[in-house]
């Protein structure tokens, strides 16, 4: 039998899940504790039974096969706890091969100092064979790495198993009995952290932070960082939390890099003059004390300007994108100082923004590490800046004079366009979501902009085309905006359905294609023959095609075509 | 047995560096002295490894833990090794009591060891009380013993059996014969006069630990009726075969000690059961936590020679670990939990 498992939640590879076991429901990620559990599964690698499992062997490229069962077993995943290279290869390997609807098993591998990383990977299941056995090794696990006993001093552990016991005293059965008690806790209690931060959308911070306590761990991370379209095709295309970046690895997230990488791909070309502003912790930044100063002075100037904000580790901003996950909200340790590979990240994204575009005039209002980057940057692509701080602050008198006066000038010699700047979000949210060229074909006419910062909305005639929503500040279509989108015959971002009106949720069961660009939380275009409906997506679009289980799409509106 | 698909052929040859095939013919061969059971009393013996053109079925496919092929010299003559004999004796002296002639393949195999070479050693032996030659179970035969046995009379031929079980021995080891193959050779052997030794294998890849000590166990009593001495073989991971690839992956641990012991207690009143670890108390040997193995690997080599089960008295924690592995190992699928 199949269909016995269901991944519920999402938070990049990681899933919370449901698996019917044993005539119970088992919320994953868990780990299987006693034999007769581990004696069931291995039982259902054979038998026809209730539960379906595959196993597959750790040293083979399965990307070939489709495995359907509800629980794929990485086979002789233990040989990887000291080589975290191939551990990362078989886990996205054996994850890519599987189904999303089978839950992935990893046997004889977690300990509580990895189990959050093997969560983050994309297991489903561990079980506590490595506790018992550290446990007849006399060692301690904890969540921060493991000790053994003999060199931890008396009652260091406050768990229920450790408490009044002291060690030492026990005979050697009765001290395996009470650490493995301590392993077995130690285990589930971490897990617990694990599944409450996937809930959460935070476990990337939570592993960034894990791994630190083991050289080992922390090369597991950056070999899953390598893994990029992996989790990338599994990652929201914006969260409610911060993200913070708190870590070198930090820069090598997925969803930095899809940012910078659509910043630079999916956004409009541009001409004219470019301003580049140093970020802020408040965000989005024109709501900050500086940015407000700043954009005061230059008042109605502004319409005849780009702008664009140098931050890390998100890289470059343009203004409109400054409300998108993660520019919007994102924490950074500020010391002024920046590491070599920050520099060299955000400088990289610079000269790869004016590159892309064709500004005639470059104006730097920026200092301190700041103004290097900038200076590297522009050096490289042969542009030249218009630096308008010296040694001072960005606020200060002089400074903002002389941003004015540059302003000024370079506006009088080439006398470029003014633009209502509230277009800029619709229209940089148009693209960065749903590809380049979108805005052009859902704000093909000029259309007249209402509503709040960052609320805006664009009407055409009153007829609303499309709105950025509050909570995630994505830019959600109307069908009117849908149908000009798929004027173009675009089939991106669109969900076909089986013959029937969505309402509410369309499962995942009842979806025939979907693109494959799409990611959680995208806004996308359902349709079939007679229907047309716009929505949010729960789930990749791959993830829809080939998973008979879940909610795929939170339906906003429908008609018929 | 699901690793079939990966033992094809020549799976544990290819692997198999080429090294000594250049070398200089090889005069002077290892020998070492030791003691050894005759009769059931511990006596001298005298080991000589000769060199020989190497075993003719690893030339061809190979076993998977075997890597005696790469001591083999395919230039050597058949009086290079008469010579690599008579240097050992004159080393030692000839008063031992057993001699002990490792070929690394088969004594019998007239292209292994050139028939006057294998004659002339055979007699210039006749006197020592026991001689024992190794071989495959197919050079074993009537015509070859009837030779033999004008020449010497106490021979002791060891047959690597390595398991009774046929699949194991197959799909695990590579052997390329059957239990019937050996009870066969064993009853020439019988009927020529000469003793038989069952070499048996603990822990040939692909098999968890008590898979591996059950099958040891089961194959002890099973040859015992055909064997007048098992020795009881704990892997170790030599050079270029498929169980140090296999190893090096993390897929494969050597037998601990205690699945030795455990085997040796069953098979008290059984069988005659010998054990003499190679590399015992290493990482490519069998081996306990480290601390107890000097211990263990004492009180296996005096039951060896005492053939009594109170030789086993040593305890040490990592027992319970052993124990732990025994019953939960299968549940790893494919790798051993501790190294």
């Amino acid at each position: 039998m199949t269909g016995l498992f269901e991944a519920l939640r999402r938070d990049g590879a990681a899933r919370l899940g449901a698996l019917v076991w044993r005539g119970d429901k088992l919320l994953t990620p868990s780990s299987l504790g006693s034999k007769e559990e581990l004696e069931f599964l291995k039982a259902s690698t054979t038998q026809e039974g209730e539960l379906d499992a595959k196993v597959i062997a750790s040293h083979r490229d399965h990307k070939a096969e489709r495995i359907a069962a509800d629980v794929t077993i990485l086979g002789g995943a233990a040989r990887f706890a000291k080589n975290p290279r191939g551990l990362a290869k078989a886990i996205v390997g054996a994850r890519q091969s599987a189904n999303p609807d089978s839950a992935l098993y990893v046997p004889a591998l977690a300990t509580p100092n990895n189990v959050s990383l093997l969560v983050y990977a994309g297991i489903d299941l561990v079980d506590s064979i490595v506790a018992e056995v550290k446990a007849r090794e006399e060692t301690f696990l904890f969540a921060e790495g493991e000790r053994q006993f003999d060199s931890l001093p008396r009652s260091h552990c406050f768990c229920d198993a450790c408490r009044d016991t002291d060690l030492a005293d026990l005979p050697p059965d009765q001290r395996v009995s009470v650490l493995s008690a301590h392993n077995r806790q130690a285990l589930e209690a971490e897990l617990r952290i694990v599944r409450e931060r996937v809930e959460q959308g935070t476990l990337r911070e939570f592993v960034e932070g894990r791994c630190r306590s083991a050289p080992i761990l922390t090369a597991l991370l950056r070999f899953l960082d390598e893994e990029y379209s992996y989790f990338e095709r599994r990652s929201p295309i914006t969260r409610t939390s911060t993200l913070l970046a708190c870590s070198q690895e930090s820069l090598n997230r997925p969803e930095i890099r899809r940012f910078g990488e659509r910043v630079i791909s999916r956004l409009d070309k541009r001409d004219g003059i470019l301003l580049l502003l140093p970020c802020s912790a408040k965000k989005p930044y024109s709501r900050s004390r500086s940015h407000r100063i700043i954009l005061q002075r230059l008042g109605k100037l502004r319409r005849f300007l780009h702008e664009a904000i140098i931050t890390s580790p998100v890289g470059i901003v343009p203004r409109g994108l400054e409300i998108m996950w993660p520019a919007s909200n994102y924490d950074i340790p500020t010391t002024g100082k920046w590491t070599c590979d920050e520099r060299e990240w955000v400088t990289g994204r610079l000269a790869q923004y004016l590159k892309t575009n064709d500004f005639y005039a470059v104006i730097a209002h920026i200092s301190g590490a700041y103004r290097e980057i900038c200076d590297d940057a522009a050096a490289g692509v042969g542009v030249s800046l218009f630096r308008t701080v010296n040694d001072e602050n960005i606020l200060s008198t002089d400074s903002l004079q002389r941003l004015e006066a540059i302003v000024q000038e370079l506006i009088a010699k080439h006398s470029p366009e003014q633009r209502d700047l509230r277009l800029d979000y619709l229209h940089d949210l148009a693209n960065y979501e749903f590809g380049s060229h979108a805005s052009a074909a859902i704000f093909e006419k000029d259309v007249t902009v209402g509503g709040l910062f960052p609320a805006y909305y664009a009407l055409d005639e009153g007829t609303r085309l499309a709105t950025i929503t509050n909570k995630y500040c994505t830019l959600a279509l109307t069908l009117e905006g849908a149908r000009r989108y798929l004027r173009e015959g675009s089939t991106r971002y669109c969900v076909e359905i089986d013959d029937f009106v969505p309402k509410g949720t369309v499962f995942a069961i009842g979806v025939l294609q979907a693109d494959s660009t799409i990611r959680p939380l995208d806004e996308v275009i359902v349709l079939n023959e007679h229907v047309i409906a716009v929505g949010r997506a729960f789930m990749s679009g791959w993830e829809m095609q080939s998973s008979q289980r879940g909610a795929a799409v939170a339906v906003r509106h429908v008609e018929t075509r | 047995m699901k690793t079939r698909g990966a033992l094809t052929g020549r799976a544990s040859r290819q692997t198999a560096p080429a090294r000594d095939r250049n070398h200089k013919r090889r005069r002077d061969s290892p020998a070492w002295t030791g003691w050894d059971l005759l009769n059931g009393d511990p006596v001298p013996t005298l080991t000589v490894l000769l060199t020989t053109t190497g075993c003719s079925w690893a030339r061809h496919n190979g076993c998977t833990m075997c890597g005696y092929f790469a001591d083999s010299n395919p230039h050597v003559q058949s009086a290079d090794i008469q010579k690599q004999l008579f240097q050992a004796l004159a080393r030692y002296g000839r008063g031992f009591k057993i001699v002990k002639l490792f070929t690394s393949g088969s004594f019998f195999d007239p292209n292994e060891l050139p028939v006057d070479a294998r004659d002339a050693i055979l007699s210039s032996l006749a006197d020592t009380p026991k001689t024992i030659v190794e071989s495959r179970p197919e050079f074993v035969t009537s015509e070859i013993l009837n030779d033999v046995v004008k020449l010497n009379q106490h021979v002791e031929i060891a047959l690597g059996l390595e398991t009774s079980d046929d699949a194991i021995r197959n799909d695990c080891i590579n052997k390329g014969f059957s239990f019937s193959d050996f009870v066969r050779a064993s009853e020439n052997a019988h009927s020529a006069g000469f003793s038989v030794k069952a070499y048996l294998l603990l822990k040939p890849p692909f098999l968890t630990e008590r898979e591996a000590l059950e099958d040891a166990a089961r194959s002890t009593r099973d040859a015992s009726p055909y064997a007048d001495t098992i020795s009881l073989n704990l892997c170790n991971v030599q050079k270029g075969t498929l169980v140090e690839a296999l190893w090096k992956k993390g897929l494969y641990r050597p037998p601990w000690l205690w699945s030795a012991v455990e085997v040796l207690k069953q098979a008290q009143g059984i069988a005659t059961v010998i054990c003499d670890p190679v590399g015992g108390g290493t990482k490519r040997g069998p081996h306990n936590c480290g601390k107890c193995d000097r211990e263990v690997l004492a009180e296996i080599k005096q039951f060896s020679l005492s053939q009594d089960n109170a030789s086993f008295t040593a305890s040490c924690n990592d027992k319970l670990l052993w124990e732990f592995i025994l019953e939960f190992e299968e549940f790893s699928y494919g790798a051993p939990l501790v190294q």
